[in-house]
């Protein structure tokens, strides 16, 4: 067996390891590559800056735990930068196995902001029906949430005051993992209640959403791990995705390094074999 | 630190290690994790729902508000339970036909105008812009999404590509040009789509590790190294069972 066949049929759990080491290093020793902020994340950031204090926000945090490493730091960092610009913060879950988690990332966020719930924000948590939940917010907040997630009544919170419906949102954001989220959010609520909407989304549906972003339908896209951090960079708290990025590079590297090999050896291999034949 | 915390580092940990033991190869540990995980979601999706929707949206309201209107969605829904009586499955029809005929009458005409008609609208972009003071001008930039260059290959893109997945024509002569350039955008699309898909897996990667890492702090007890040690201990004692059973097999 020659080398070029003996790499062709290499152990895949070396790949595994090489991948795992690519990745476990820059963890353990950050080298600190430079994030550049793309136009798409900056969109979100300079619409959030632009509002008002007292604007309502609104955040549907529309993920489960198994999107977290993408989608928890993106919460985070919008969750902060509203916090800090003083805006109401509305926020709610479309996916019923994200709840715990929602409740969890709102609540840290704000306590280390020093908010209070009620007052300044407000988890809904999960209401049924996925994307009817929207429209049913479209009409009437309360009728769609008639408690918050503490089984407190909406109605009269201080939070919430002057908001009947989806109209009285100044700007909504979602991060979706999937559906209900990002385009359900602009077919059955932007698109019919007029009120401005971004999105954050795992890499896998990013670029899916790109054509909304093009056509003006969302104003700005958080993509990813990689968005989470150009977020973190731009609101000056660095947190988790910030510091995988290097992780990130080195595992992008390392998989090009191994197409091209892949390649040179697939092509080598089969030079060889149309020699031996002639 | 909390020992609910401690303890939540220390399991979160083991099903993460349990996890990855599926890199070596199939083995009782990842079935482990794999079937909590499977049995916790679907717990937690059940015990959730039945809060959010038996308790708080209809029992609470109807009982303590008197809001008896409720009745009729419970009625519809309860519609399809008869699903599990043969006899009266048929009944289940008349929720079923309430849901498709409310979710189409809500769908149809949202969907037409949010991914039809808006981004047609955005493909026939005019491909020369009238500035102010300038006249009719046409710009190069590639890097701006709305420049006339990006309308002209958004244009080129979507044509070919549709004409691509027009089979009434044999696609021969001019046609095949045409197709080729069809398939060459979107080789370019799958290429972006699979990039993402590799930077949203190495992501999930990255969010593991760095809780492994995280983990391995003395607060928690050191659960990543300990349970690392642990559980290929257990691969290694499995691995030598199985290699001195497959002699015996042989024989």
């Amino acid at each position: 067996m020659t080398f070029t066949e003996r790499m062709l049929k290499i152990d895949r759990r070396i790949i595994f390891l090489v991948i795992g080491l690519c990745t476990l290093l820059p963890l353990l020793y950050p080298v600190g590559l430079p994030i550049k902020i793309s136009p798409e994340v900056r969109g979100v950031y300079d619409h959030i800056e632009s509002l008002p204090e007292g604007a309502v926000f609104l955040l549907s945090l529309d993920f489960d735990p198994a999107s977290k490493p993408e989608l928890h730091p993106q919460s985070i960092s919008l969750l902060r930068h509203a916090f800090r610009k003083n805006l109401r913060v509305i926020a709610m879950t479309l996916w019923v196995s994200g709840t715990g988690m929602a409740d969890q990332v709102v609540t840290q966020v704000a306590r280390e902001m020093g908010k209070e719930s009620g007052k300044d924000y407000v988890f809904l948590g999960w209401s049924p029906g996925g994307t009817a939940v929207i429209i049913n917010m479209g009409q009437d907040l309360y009728g769609a949430f008639p408690a918050d997630y503490n089984g407190k009544p909406t109605k009269g919170l201080p939070v919430l005051q002057g908001v009947a419906n989806l109209r009285d949102v100044n700007y909504a954001v979602s991060l979706g993992a999937g559906n209900p989220g990002v385009e359900a959010w602009y077919v059955f609520g932007k698109d019919k209640y007029k009120f401005e909407l971004g999105g954050g989304c795992t890499g896998v549906m990013a670029p899916g959403l790109y054509p909304l972003l093009r056509s003006g339908q969302i104003n700005g896209l958080i993509g990813g791990l990689r968005g989470a951090a150009e977020y973190e960079i731009l609101i000056d708290q660095k947190g988790k995705a910030v510091a995988g990025m290097d992780a990130q590079s080195a595992t992008h590297l390392a998989i090009i390094v191994l197409v091209i090999m892949c390649n040179l050896f697939y092509f080598s291999s089969r030079k060889q074999r149309v020699q031996g034949q002639g | 630190m909390s020992i609910e915390t401690i303890i939540g580092g220390w399991v979160a940990t083991g099903l993460t290690l349990f996890i990855f033991t599926f890199l070596y190869k199939d083995n009782p540990l990842f079935k482990l994790a794999e079937n909590l995980y499977v049995g916790v979601s679907v717990g937690y999706t059940i015990i959730k729902t039945y809060d959010t929707v038996v308790v708080q949206l209809i029992w609470k309201p109807i009982v303590e508000n008197g809001e008896w209107a409720l009745l009729i969605p419970v009625a519809i829904g309860t519609l399809m339970l008869t699903r599990y009586v043969p006899k009266a499955a048929w009944i289940s029809r008349y929720a079923f036909a309430f849901i498709v005929g409310v979710g189409s009458g809500l769908a149809i005409p949202r969907t037409i105008s949010s991914f039809i008609l808006k981004q047609i609208e955005d493909t026939v972009r005019p491909l020369l812009t009238l500035v102010p003071g300038e006249g009719v001008t046409f710009t190069w930039n590639l890097l701006n999404p709305a420049s006339s260059l990006n309308t002209i290959i958004i244009l080129v893109g979507v044509s070919s590509v549709l004409f691509y997945f027009f089979f009434s024509v044999e696609h021969t002569g001019p046609g095949k040009v045409v197709a080729r350039i069809g398939i060459m955008f979107l080789m370019i699309a799958f290429g972006a789509a699979f990039g993402y898909t590799v930077m949203a897996r190495m992501s999930l990667l990255i969010g593991r590790l760095t809780d492994l890492i995280e983990f391995t702090d003395p607060s928690y007890g050191r659960p990543s190294l300990w349970l690392a040690g642990l559980t290929i201990l257990t691969l290694v004692v499995m691995a030598r069972r199985s290699s001195s059973k497959q002699p015996k097999t042989e024989e």
